[in-house]
């Protein structure tokens, strides 16, 4: 019983990592919070649902299908809301929050008009597979969606680190006019950084719809709220906490799902966030200078 | 003639334009200090539920339940705004955020007391409590040329509007006041504030609890004035349509908030006729003006200008 949810808590919080991880890439690289993240991950979802139980396209065609259109959304969010902004005089923090909750509004209603309001089920052709280890059951779809995070994560990681354009993009992070004097062209690794986050969005976003088997336009804010708790969490724009702290959230909900009061399952999060700002503002793994942003 | 003039659902919009700018006040105090509350919906959320269920369980009279709602959130406001005094910019936000849907999340699991998501019902409505009022002391709605329902929202109307004149009064005298003066400058630079010896943490709480009480305030006028609360009322959405009030009206000046409160509670109701499609165009609009005026529709500069074209205009 513990085992099988402790598995069902890593194949929630490796979801949760990568929708962090979203969030983190663009955190750490324009200073700003993408508020439209979660809308963008669950249009990732919902083309999800189109290809594979609409169109009856394969699974590997939907995940395909899923980052192209969320990448063009990424890029559209890049050209509309968060570019118009950038490098004006007077303009405060609140200016790209405000835009993207915009950015975030549309989306939601828009997919609200042209799905419907209700959950929309989510099908795919091994979700009965699964194997019993002694008294555990395994379902493949839990095995493919942490193996599917783990090589993003790492994937990730790797290029930041080894590559040219990786690099590139930590050191737009870590100073945008240092990186922009040594030959980054930092605006076109901006640019790439929020369509990276956003196709890793719709890849959250068609993962979830294997995980639960439904998908709605609603699905997109408490994800994203969970996703900015997970990054204060890990501290704010830093790799490695996204992924631990989408894996901490991920087992402590579903434990407390399974021994504690299911109620109050959304509010985890919080409770979590509010106790580390105070504890440690700067998150698990977050830098010491945690002010001014 | 004036009984056709004052529709129910006008007078209704204007009750609700009344509470929005409360609450776009609410956000609008703390941040002339620096800090970026989105726990409104919260604060408004503790003030409802109290002020609700005083008046349901101990049948208390309503300007002594909207008061305690309004204080209560206040208190709260302290006890969350010392902790918080740690936390800068956008990581207030959220952290503020959180707490407001941990509220939300508590009102939906204390079954006992809030009757979970399906919310409270048959809260006292002011507007009714006031015809009652006037009725006892022998004013008739008859003899001022009103029916009984317009009586009710007219009258809610003006107790609303005294109430957020006096806020209105309140804030603009304390920004010309010595705190006033604190909260601006602990916004343009808080060390530098702090050197020249005004005492940070006291000032940056007060604006968080007047923030707190101002919100409380606007979610017990808001429970008496539907008559209806249940959770969702408080939920996310809320929080980020009251900062949207602040920000597209224009956070730097007070009048901002007032507009933006007014222009956007407005437009739902303008926008009617695309009536499926008009969230999509709010969206749509938000995006556009933070691409045109990040600083929202109001800021200091235009009034220095339009003064000052007042000004040459006096002169030649």
């Amino acid at each position: 019983m513990l085992i099988e949810q402790l598995i069902n808590g890593i194949t929630l919080g490796s979801i949760y990592a990568i929708v962090a991880l979203g969030f983190t890439l663009v955190f750490g690289v324009l200073g700003i919070i993408n508020m439209a993240h979660g809308e963008i991950f669950m249009v990732g979802a919902f083309i999800g649902v189109l290809t594979t139980s609409v169109l009856g396209w394969p699974l590997w065609l939907a995940f395909l299908a899923s980052i192209v259109v969320t990448s063009l959304l990424g890029y559209l969010l890049e050209i509309f809301s968060l570019r118009p902004l950038r490098g004006k005089k007077g303009v405060s923090h609140l200016a790209p929050l405000i835009s993207t909750i915009g950015v975030s509004i549309f989306l939601e209603n828009l997919s609200h008009h042209m799905f419907g309001a209700g959950n929309k089920p989510f099908r795919t052709a091994f979700a009965e597979i699964r194997f019993e280890i002694g008294s555990i059951t395994i379902y493949l779809v839990q095995i493919t969606i942490f193996v599917i995070s783990v090589i993003l994560m790492v994937g990730l990681s790797v290029w930041l680190s080894k590559t040219k354009a990786g690099k590139a993009l930590r050191a737009t992070a870590e100073n945008l006019e240092t990186a922009s004097i040594l030959g980054v062209d930092t605006k076109k690794i901006i640019t790439l950084t929020v369509i990276i986050a956003s196709g890793m969005g719709g890849i959250a976003g068609i993962l979830v719809g294997m995980a639960f088997n439904s998908v709605s336009p609603q699905m997109g804010l408490s994800m994203g709220l969970k996703g900015l708790a997970i990054i204060i969490l890990g501290g704010m724009g830093n790799v490695k906490g996204a992924m631990v702290g989408g894996l901490i959230l991920g087992l402590s909900e579903t434990l407390l799902v399974a021994y504690g009061d299911s109620g109050y399952r959304d509010a985890i999060a919080f409770i979590m966030i509010i106790l580390i700002l105070l504890i440690r503002p700067q998150g698990i793994f977050g830098s010491k200078t945690a002010e001014g942003r | 003639m004036l009984g056709e003039l004052l529709n129910p659902y006008y007078l209704q919009v204007l009750c609700f334009i009344l509470i929005n700018i409360m609450l776009a006040l609410s956000i609008y105090v703390p941040l002339s200090s620096g800090q970026l509350s989105l726990g409104s919906a919260g604060f408004m959320g503790i003030g409802a539920y109290t002020s609700a269920l005083l008046t349901i369980h101990y049948e208390l009279p309503l300007y002594v339940t909207i008061l305690v709602g309004a204080l209560l959130a206040g208190v709260i406001g302290i006890i969350v705004g010392i902790p918080s005094l740690r936390l800068t910019g956008v990581y207030l936000a959220i952290a503020t955020l959180g707490f407001g849907e941990v509220i939300r999340v508590l009102f939906v699991n204390w079954e006992s007391l809030t009757k979970g998501s399906v919310g409270l019902t048959g809260i006292p409505q002011l507007g009714r409590e006031l015809l009652k009022f006037a009725k006892s002391i022998g004013i008739e709605p008859s003899a001022l040329g009103l029916k009984n329902n317009q009586f009710v929202y007219l009258s809610l109307v003006i107790v609303l509007l005294i109430i957020v004149l006096f806020i209105l009064w309140f804030v603009i005298r304390q920004q010309n006041s010595r705190i006033g003066r604190a909260y601006s400058s602990i916004q343009m630079d808080e060390k530098a504030a702090e050197s020249m010896g005004i005492n940070i943490t006291y000032y940056k709480v007060l604006a968080f609890a007047q923030g707190a009480f101002i919100a409380g305030l606007a979610g017990a006028l808001f429970a008496h004035t539907i008559g209806y609360i249940s959770p969702s009322d408080f939920s996310y959405h809320r929080a980020v349509e009251i900062l949207i009030f602040t920000v597209f009206g224009g956070s730097e000046v007070i009048i901002g908030s007032v507009f933006g409160a007014t222009i956007l509670t407005l437009l739902p109701e303008v926008l009617r006729f695309v009536s499926d499609y008009r969230y999509i165009f709010y969206g749509i609009m938000l995006v556009i003006l933070m691409a045109v005026r990040p600083q929202g529709i109001l800021d200091l500069y235009l009034f220095y200008r339009l003064k000052g074209k007042r000004i040459k205009r006096g002169t030649s």
